[in-house]
């Protein structure tokens, strides 16, 4: 088993600009400060409707209203402000960033547990004489021995039988060299809407490791908040 | 008087309903969105039974009030969808049941 760096294909060099977009960057680290409250309300707003920031401070009132604290609500403002800078951005450009956060977002959490330098982005995985995957792994962690892959989704629709075929086959072929291979999907939606959506898949899950808006931090090696 | 956590819940399942018939048009999503209408509608009348008559937390009926108005606004059904998936979560998080 070993990884490579993805084909630098017109897709790839079209998000490549958008995870090189400062905004992504900010959006992911101040997402990996936040706890399951802040990053619903990124979900939220970066879905919404509305760009006006009251409206979300209305609707959150966990974050924003009597009982939270200075800290809280300066925390919650910022993740708002960049929520609504995504949202913004118009249908197609803010569906390409949502997805660009979530996985620059999974290598800021993985930091927390792995060196950084063992952490990569866009990478294939190569098994002897096995075709290789079209699609990159968007995070992986390459450490001998201990391998991890991250598909990382923005919703639950994303979870599909491509996804999680290439998954199982990945973890399959890893255990046929005498690998280890850890194959996450890492969703940033409710888990309940992700085992709904799940439930109706008939590829293979069995082994597989999803992460989902309230389990986040589990990539850091800390408890949920 | 203020209101009780489970006519505020309620408020949020017919949200539900409106959000369902606004991603009506994504055929292939169809089964979809009625599974997430019965699992989050069951989720959210579960907290609903679980706390009937007890007074909602300060500011959740406008937050309420709020989330139905957005859940209107969505015209887009591919949004809808990703708005059933989240809005009840929110609303869940305004009446103080957080990740339930």
């Amino acid at each position: 088993m070993r990884f490579q760096n993805a084909a630098t294909d017109g897709r790839a060099i079209v998000y490549a600009a958008i995870q090189a977009d400062p905004l992504v960057e900010r959006a992911a680290r101040l997402l990996a400060d936040a706890g399951y409250p802040e990053r619903l309300l990124a979900r939220a707003a970066m879905n919404g409707q509305t760009l006006d920031p009251d409206a979300w401070r209305t609707m959150f009132p966990t974050l924003f209203g009597p009982d939270s604290d200075d800290e809280t609500r300066a925390r919650a403002n910022a993740v708002l402000a960049v929520s609504l800078d995504v949202a913004g951005r118009g249908e197609q450009v803010r569906s390409q960033f949502r997805g660009a956060i979530v996985g620059a977002l999974t290598e800021r959490l993985l930091e927390r547990r792995v060196p950084a330098t063992a952490i990569r982005r866009e990478r294939r995985i190569l098994f002897d004489g096995i075709a290789t995957e079209i699609h990159p792994y968007d995070v992986t962690v390459e450490v001998p021995g201990a391998a991890e892959a991250y598909d990382c989704k923005w919703g639950a629709r994303g979870i599909g039988a491509d996804v999680l075929n290439q998954l199982d086959d990945a973890r399959r072929h890893a255990v046929d060299e005498g690998e280890r291979l850890t194959a996450v999907l890492v969703i940033f939606d409710a888990g309940r809407t992700c085992q709904t959506r799940l439930a109706r898949q008939t590829a293979p899950r069995q082994g597989l490791r999803m992460v989902t808006l309230e389990t986040l931090d589990r990539m850091a090696g800390t408890a949920k908040r | 008087m203020p209101p009780s956590v489970d006519s505020l819940l309620l408020r949020a399942i017919n949200s539900l309903d409106v959000l369902a018939g606004t991603a009506a048009p994504i055929e292939d999503e169809w089964q979809y969105v009625r599974d997430l209408v019965t699992v989050w509608g069951g989720a959210l009348r579960a907290v609903a039974d679980a706390r009937v008559g007890q007074v909602a937390p300060p500011a959740a009926e406008a937050a309420i009030d709020r989330l139905a108005a957005e859940a209107a606004s969505v015209v887009d059904p591919h949004r809808a969808i990703d708005w059933l998936s989240t809005m009840p979560a929110v609303a869940l998080l305004a009446v103080g049941a957080g990740s339930q």
